[in-house]
């Protein structure tokens, strides 16, 4: 992957965008709005999970994701993992949110204007001073 | 969310962020390597965004893509709550149209460096036009210091309530000092936070 000081961004609109798209199936777009960098991902121990006939034929990635997801990980940790863009991750993670193998939890303060809670500031505070 | 079960949500933790941001070549990824407990992860992310100035009618989306990348990392609170650091991408005019980025951080830390103070402008900018609580963090990693904070101050043009500091952004208790200033600064700005005695 490049890193930014490598190139400004004329240069990279050129890039290819096939083959992280390819690994989703052509889909550009995850259709769930609500994941975000930092919503934290865990896999679903595989005895509670429902077999169905519904379940999509996972991807290498999916699986890499599942493996990954057996410690809790915010999707932007799993994309890192992966090397892949955040947003071809989010595709890949909606996929395993809908078969039933990943839970979400959304993050403290997911939207701005909602405001950060003053017990979570306080957590937050309590815990930089003790690094 | 429909989608969050409760059994399971009680393993997961809690997320918080802050964005580290400033120009290019400030001590952005430097701080966040400093401060986590996780050397600094990598990620990009593809943005769409509006082209400007074209007028070529068979353009008919009037968009293009451009790939950012960004540093960030990680400082388990306990067991429950891990803040996340994301040090912003380079390139200023397409991450302040990532959303996902900036909605939902905290705050933010701006970094600037005094022989290039210019590089950061545009973060202030930004966190000041969106109402975005930031605190300064004035990298001396070179070791000069070379102008005061007030003048540093008056050379941003900052309002008197952004808090400013010197720090070096390699020294992970200065880098955690800049981070606790702006926890303060947001418990402070708490519309009904319960005033306390100063101990």
């Amino acid at each position: 992957m490049k890193h930014w000081t490598d190139g400004f961004a004329e240069d990279d609109a050129d890039e290819p965008l096939v083959r992280p798209y390819t690994i989703t199936g052509g889909r550009t777009t995850s259709e769930r709005g609500d994941l975000t960098l930092i919503t934290v991902m865990s896999a679903v121990p595989e005895a509670a999970v429902e077999q169905g006939p519904g379940r999509r034929k996972l991807q290498p990635e999916h699986r890499t994701i599942l493996t990954l997801c057996a410690r809790p990980q915010a999707v932007a940790e799993i994309a890192s993992a992966l090397d892949l863009p955040v947003s071809v991750a989010k595709i890949l993670i909606g996929d395993l949110i809908d078969s039933g193998q990943l839970w979400a939890r959304q993050p403290a303060y997911a939207w701005a204007g909602t405001g950060p809670d003053m017990a979570i500031l306080k957590a937050v505070r309590d815990g930089l001073r003790e690094l | 969310m429909g989608y969050v079960n409760s059994d399971q949500e009680d393993d997961a933790p809690l997320a918080v962020k802050i964005l580290i941001a400033g120009g290019f070549g400030v001590g952005k990824t430097t701080m966040v390597g400093a401060v986590s407990e996780v050397a600094p992860l990598r990620t990009e992310e593809y943005l769409t965004h509006a082209s400007v100035g074209v007028d070529d009618l068979e353009d008919l989306s009037g968009k293009s893509t451009t790939t950012v990348a960004l540093d960030f990392g990680r400082i388990s609170i306990g067991s429950g709550l891990v803040l996340y650091l994301f040090g912003t991408p380079g390139q200023e005019r397409f991450w302040f149209m990532w959303n996902d980025l900036v909605n939902g951080a905290l705050g933010a830390v701006v970094v600037v460096d005094t022989r290039r103070l210019e590089v950061s402008f545009a973060s202030i900018d930004f966190f000041e036009g969106r109402g975005i609580p930031f605190v300064v963090g004035v990298n001396c990693f070179h070791g000069v210091r070379d102008r005061t904070p007030e003048e540093i101050r008056a050379a941003l043009d900052l309002d008197p309530q952004v808090p400013l500091l010197l720090f070096d952004a390699r020294e992970r208790r200065q880098g955690r000092d800049v981070l606790l200033a702006l926890i303060d600064q947001l418990m402070a700005a708490r519309p009904h936070s319960t005033p306390h005695p100063v101990p």
